[in-house]
Parts: C-alpha cells; sequence; structure tokens
C-alpha cells in the first residue's frame, strides 16, 4: 500500500474528545502547531437533536469491544464518535478526587498509588473548574478548592420527594456539582434545564467541545483531521523516540504524519490498544511496556441504580441527565464493614426520558404489553432514580489485551477487555445496595426496586506511577521508555476512587500541557 | 459475548414477569401515519414475524412502523444506526436480528406447531413470558432473553420515544433541536 507522507508538525494528537481537544487548546495557545486526528466524523452542534434515537449517532462506531467479565459492557455507549468523542454526550457530572483516594495502597494494602497526591492536583482542579464552568455549591464532604464559580442548579422535584429518605437515614443530601451552566457563563447560556444532555447540548450550557474547547483551538491555528484513524505510533530506529503516527484516512489509505511530541488522547482503552498496536523490535510487547504493566489495572465503577415510585409528582423528564443532587457522606469510609472495600457516591434525581438505556421503560425490563403501558404512564410524572457508584480495586488481571482473533476493518486486532469486580468491593457495592433501597423506602416511595450491577466508566490500562518497572507513565502522563510520547486520559488513573472522572481528566490534562510548555526546548528538536 | 449474556440477564429478573392482556388499538396517533414499505433487508415474512413479536411486548409497536425502523437501520453503516443494540453487540448487527426471528418461529413450531404469525394472542403472551424467563425450549442463539431486551427497546422507541409518544404519555417534549422525523 502506497504511503501518504504529510508536513511535519510539532505536536500530533490523537483524538478529538474532552482530553484530545483541551490538550489542542492549551498547546495550540501557546505557540506550538499542533495537529488533531479523530477517527471519526465532523459533528456540528445541528447533529445534537433532542431525541435518545437520533443522539444513538453520537456514540462509538469504530471496532467493537471485545468484552469478558463480570463488570463489562458499557464500552460502546460511553464512548464517542466523531469531533469532540464523547464530550458530546456526556452527563457533566464534576468532582474530584479525594485525598485518601491517592493512597489507598499505603493506607490499605490493597490496590495502588498515585505517583501524585492530590495537593499536587488542586491547583489543577481549581483551573479546570473555572475553565469549563461549574456550578455548585460548597459541600462539607468534597475535597477542598476554590468556590465554584456559578452557584448550584436548584433542587428538582425528583430530588425534593428522595431527599426525605436520605433525611430518615441521616445522610446529607447536597446540590450536585456539574460542568453545566446555571445561569450565563463565558458567553454560553444557562441551562433551561430540558433534560437531553446526553443527547448533546447544542445550547452550549453544559460544557462540550464543540462550544468550548474547539474554538478556542482553532483560532490557535490547530487543525482537526477528521475519518483519520490512528493505528500505530511509529519511533526512530533506536526505539527511543517517537518519529509521528500512522492514520488510516477514510478512503482506507495509510498516512504518515511526523510528529516531534505525539499525544494519545483517546478513550481509555484505545489509548491501551494503539501502544499496545505500536510494537516494534526495540518494543516487541507494545510501546512504553517495558514493565509489562501496559494494558493491565483497568478499572470501573461498579453502579447500582436504584428506582422508585412516589405519590408526589416527579416531573422526571426535566434536570439534567447527569443528577441533580449528591451525596458524599461517608466516602471516605472505605472500609464499611468486614470484607467489604471502597468508597461510594450517591448521584442522585437523574432527568429519565421513557427509552434508550436509562429511561424509564427500561427501569423495568421484564414488563411488557398493558403493565408496560399502565408503568409508563405513571412513571412518567412519580418516577424517581438514584445510582450509587462503587470503588474497584485494580487488580492487574483486569486488562486491556489486543485479541488477534478479531480484526477490525482494517484488519488490526481487536481490543479485548475483561474485568471482574473483587470480592471486597463486590460486597460494598452490596450494602450500598440496601442503604439504597432503604432510603427509597423511606422516601415514601409506592414501589422500590433495584437495577442490576453494571459498569460505569472505563479507566487504567496506561497508568502512571514513580516506578518505571510497574507503571506506563510517569506523573505528566509520559512514556516512561520514549520520552516524546504523552498519554492524556482517565487510561492514567492508577486508581479510580468512587466519583465521575472527567474533573481529574482534565485536571491532569492541564497539568502535562504546562509540563510540555515548560519543557518546550527540550522536547523539540 | 458471555458477558453481555449475563449482563442482559441480570437485567431481567425472571421472578418478577405477571401475565397481562394486549391492547387492541394503538394510542398512538403517530402509528397511523407509518406507511407499509417494501423491506431493505428483511423478507416480508421476517418483518411481519418481527413486528408481530414487538406488538405483544409493545401494543402498537407493529403500526408504528417497528420492522421498517429495525430494516432501516440495519440497511445502512453502523455509525448511521438507530438502533440500541450498537451499544451493546454491534459485531454483526443484521445476523442478530435474522437468527432472532428465526428462532421465534422455530420455538414456536416445538411449542404449538404454529408459526409465530399463526399463535393465538394468549400462545404468543407466553413466548414473550418464556423470553423473559429464559425458559425457551429450543430458541438458543441468540439468547432469547437478550433479543426480548433488544426488540422490547425498538418497539419503545417508535412507540413511547418519539414526539407524539411523549405527547400521549403527557411528556413535555422540551426540544432544543427537534428530530427531522421520529426515526
Amino acid at each position: 500500500m502506497t504511503e501518504i507522507s504529510h508536513e511535519k508538525v510539532e505536536v500530533v494528537i490523537a483524538g478529538s474528545g474532552i482530553a484530545g481537544s483541551t490538550m489542542a487548546a492549551e498547546l495550540g495557545e501557546a505557540g506550538f502547531s499542533v495537529l488533531v486526528l479523530e477517527a471519526g466524523p465532523e459533528r456540528r452542534l445541528s447533529d445534537m437533536i433532542s431525541s435518545q434515537i437520533w443522539s444513538r449517532r453520537l456514540r462509538w462506531a469504530g471496532p467493537e469491544v471485545q468484552e469478558t467479565g463480570d463488570l463489562v459492557g458499557a464500552a460502546n455507549f460511553a464512548m464517542g464518535w466523531g469531533t469532540g468523542g464523547a464530550g458530546l454526550h456526556w452527563y457533566a457530572n464534576w468532582y474530584r478526587l479525594h485525598p485518601d483516594d491517592f493512597h489507598v495502597r499505603s493506607q490499605y494494602g490493597r490496590s495502588l498509588d498515585w505517583p501524585i497526591s492530590y495537593d499536587d492536583l488542586r491547583p489543577w482542579y481549581d483551573h479546570a473548574q473555572a475553565y469549563f464552568g461549574v456550578s455548585g455549591d460548597d459541600d462539607p464532604n468534597a475535597p477542598p478548592g476554590a468556590p465554584y464559580p456559578m452557584p448550584a442548579i436548584p433542587m428538582s422535584s425528583q430530588s425534593t420527594a428522595i431527599k426525605r429518605g436520605f433525611d430518615a437515614e441521616g445522610l446529607t443530601l447536597t446540590s450536585n456539582t456539574l460542568a453545566v451552566n446555571s445561569v450565563p457563563y463565558d458567553g454560553r447560556a444557562g441551562c433551561i434545564l430540558d433534560g437531553w444532555c446526553d443527547a448533546g447540548c447544542p445550547i452550549g450550557a453544559l460544557a462540550n467541545p464543540l462550544v468550548l474547547q474547539w474554538p478556542r483551538a482553532k483560532k490557535a491555528g490547530v487543525e482537526l483531521r477528521h475519518n483519520a484513524y490512528v493505528a500505530r505510533i511509529e519511533t526512530d530506529s533506536a526505539g527511543s523516540k517517537a518519529t509521528g503516527v500512522i492514520y488510516i484516512d477514510e478512503n482506507g489509505q495509510e498516512n504518515f504524519q511526523p510528529a516531534d511530541i505525539v499525544i494519545s488522547a483517546c478513550h481509555t482503552i484505545w489509548n491501551a490498544r494503539l501502544l499496545l498496536l505500536s510494537s516494534d523490535d526495540t518494543h516487541p510487547n507494545g510501546l512504553g511496556n517495558g514493565s509489562g504493566t501496559l494494558g493491565h489495572y483497568f478499572t470501573s465503577h461498579a453502579l447500582t441504580t436504584i428506582h422508585g415510585l412516589f405519590e408526589q409528582e416527579t416531573e422526571p423528564h426535566t434536570g439534567v441527565s447527569g443528577a441533580n443532587t449528591l451525596c458524599l457522606d461517608g466516602y471516605d469510609n472505605k472500609q464499611p464493614a468486614k470484607d467489604a472495600f471502597g468508597s461510594r457516591a450517591w448521584l442522585v434525581g437523574q432527568a429519565a426520558k421513557p427509552n434508550d438505556l436509562l429511561g424509564t421503560a427500561l427501569a423495568k425490563p421484564e414488563v411488557f404489553g398493558a403493565a408496560l403501558d399502565d408503568y409508563l404512564r405513571k412513571a412518567s410524572s412519580h418516577y424517581g432514580n438514584m445510582t450509587v457508584l462503587c470503588e474497584e480495586d485494580s487488580i492487574p488481571e483486569n486488562r486491556i489485551t489486543l485479541d488477534p482473533s478479531k480484526r477490525d476493518r482494517f484488519g488490526l486486532p481487536q481490543a479485548h477487555v475483561t474485568n471482574s469486580l473483587p470480592r471486597a468491593n463486590v460486597v460494598r457495592s452490596e450494602i450500598a445496595r440496601s442503604e439504597g433501597l432503604r432510603i427509597f423506602k423511606a422516601a415514601g416511595t409506592s414501589e422500590a426496586w433495584a437495577g442490576p450491577r453494571n459498569p460505569m466508566h472505563m479507566i487504567g490500562g496506561t497508568i502512571m506511577g514513580s516506578d518505571p518497572s510497574s507503571s506506563v507513565t510517569n506523573s505528566f502522563g509520559q512514556l516512561h521508555e520514549v520520552e516524546n510520547v504523552f498519554v492524556a486520559g482517565a487510561s492514567l488513573f492508577p486508581t479510580p476512587g468512587a466519583v465521575n472522572p472527567t474533573s481529574t481528566l482534565a485536571a491532569l490534562v492541564f497539568r502535562v500541557a504546562d509540563y510540555i510548555r515548560t519543557n518546550r526546548s527540550s522536547l523539540l528538536p | 459475548m458471555m458477558g453481555r449474556r449475563r449482563f442482559v440477564t441480570r437485567m431481567i429478573p425472571t421472578t418478577l414477569w405477571t401475565g397481562v392482556f394486549m391492547r387492541g388499538l394503538s394510542r398512538n396517533a403517530e402509528a397511523k401515519t407509518v406507511e407499509q414499505t417494501s423491506f431493505k433487508l428483511f423478507t416480508q415474512n421476517e418483518a411481519e414475524v418481527l413486528a408481530a413479536w414487538c406488538n405483544v411486548i409493545v401494543s402498537g409497536a407493529q403500526q408504528a412502523g417497528v420492522a421498517q425502523f429495525v430494516d432501516q437501520s440495519l440497511s445502512g453503516d453502523q455509525a448511521s444506526s438507530l438502533l440500541l443494540l450498537r451499544y451493546l453487540n454491534a459485531n454483526n448487527m443484521a445476523d442478530f436480528y435474522r437468527k432472532g426471528i428465526l428462532g421465534i418461529d422455530t420455538e414456536s413450531r416445538s411449542r404449538f406447531g404454529f408459526p409465530f404469525l399463526q399463535l393465538t394472542g394468549s400462545q404468543r403472551k407466553e413466548m414473550i413470558a418464556a423470553a423473559v424467563a429464559s425458559k425457551m425450549q429450543v430458541w438458543r442463539d441468540p439468547d432469547p432473553n437478550f433479543f426480548y431486551f433488544i426488540s422490547r427497546s425498538d418497539a419503545v422507541d417508535v412507540v413511547y420515544g418519539t414526539q407524539a409518544g411523549f405527547a400521549d404519555l403527557g411528556i413535555p417534549y422540551l426540544a432544543h433541536i427537534p428530530p427531522p422525523k421520529p426515526w
């Protein structure tokens, strides 16, 4: 196959989602010449159609991920396809990891430690929340940081109904923290609480890359190339420096894009897969895999949703898709019972439409016919829900690998994810499930039930660490073995905590971008 | 794949199902606007079996065009698909539906001696209940429980997930950008 070669850039970034677009804007504004390669098509705000049916076009449409284990099945739902990636349909829940989440191994003798502490990341969390625009009130259970730039979104009818249960259990329900404008902010509109967040927010009240990062990046001269599927990172003959990336264009043609710095900013699974696909004579087991940890320590969050029907009207179709309110009481108690381990967080009052995976109909999948119709008529105005996220230990057995027996349309091995929840985390998840049902019963539901345990978020696989013999990158996402290759995204996290990862992902991107800016002279030839 | 099958099976507790009666008429005004069209991928019989199966799960799904909805999405590429299946098993979606439809008729003939389209209303409900309870006798692939889950979602989409469906449920649609058509 003839290879097309392009003019060299200083920085090439694989992936245009939240990690890639934020990095591109930061480095472009710092004067680097930056090219972003996006596997999917160009997206516009007009693609954000308010429909659960139509919004499926925003989801992943690349090679399928093979999955095995008892906590899998969310890959194609969670990932995005096209400009902005998953940033076009994310839920905008915005939380910081807690100080203990960075030192789980040291404090509890299990899982892993981060090479940095909360204090190292705190200023970047502060910066990120101002950049994205975060609404929220002070929560004594949240880690310390700057005040949020906007007041919280008001408590919804759904949360008001559920709050009675938290009060009865002696738990504090607070307003949620969201990258959603409660008032106009930074030239973007305030949220009108119509509950369509995960179909895309074309008014830009929810911070998404089309309204936030890409206008900045383009103004700074960043080039964005669509339908460019990055297949491998190339290195020099010594294997010590990356020379660029190979990508396949929409015509199936191989292209070589030379670059001084390569940044893999794909979704978690694809960061690990790209490095595994980039094996060569010097790196036979994958680029950056001298430690043998590439792909290992994949984690997720064990999710259980509590559903209920309330006597009062809850207007479940309104609000935000993420959550209206939050309970972090007890988050820092990682050992709530004998044989149980992990933090947990309650995300309460998610807007729900009738259809799709998180809709009211699928909350009761066993019901059909007239019973389904009766249920939906009740649920349309009286349904409430809340979801608990529980921590998963980082263990080497849970991992991302290549499956040579399954090939994508370009003949490359597909990714295979193995993830099973360790026993102590299962016990923790079951305690939370019981707690949730108690809360809903105390809230006065006429009926309350728990959904199954499912995965939410994909984390790890290219973990950072201080020791090159047990991690893939240093704390700046820089491969230990190839200094001009960086990774951005939740794949860097050694541990997942029990909160949504995007705030931490963004804080790390800003920290890494600052490192690249500061070390420009040594990173560029 | 095993992981997905367990995932869905867990979503459908087998002890909770209770028998119900079908509604004979759709409440969905939008359903009346869907015209019978030729199919791009399904045979006429495949489409009729799928529509009849979905209609037991969600009354009005047949009239709302569930078979056309699925057929239309399967005829394009994965990126343009509007089916929920793309989240959970995008490997060969057309094969999944075709095998499932074949499974419906195979099970129907084994249980009752007739294809699904010739069953009575109560026999059709018995088939759906068996899928919910993972109690099919001869239908194995694709997992009937998973096929029920997916086809139920398709039926919910066309009956309740459209602007007309929202209106029928009394839910304000509140669109930023209204869909150009139901699906």
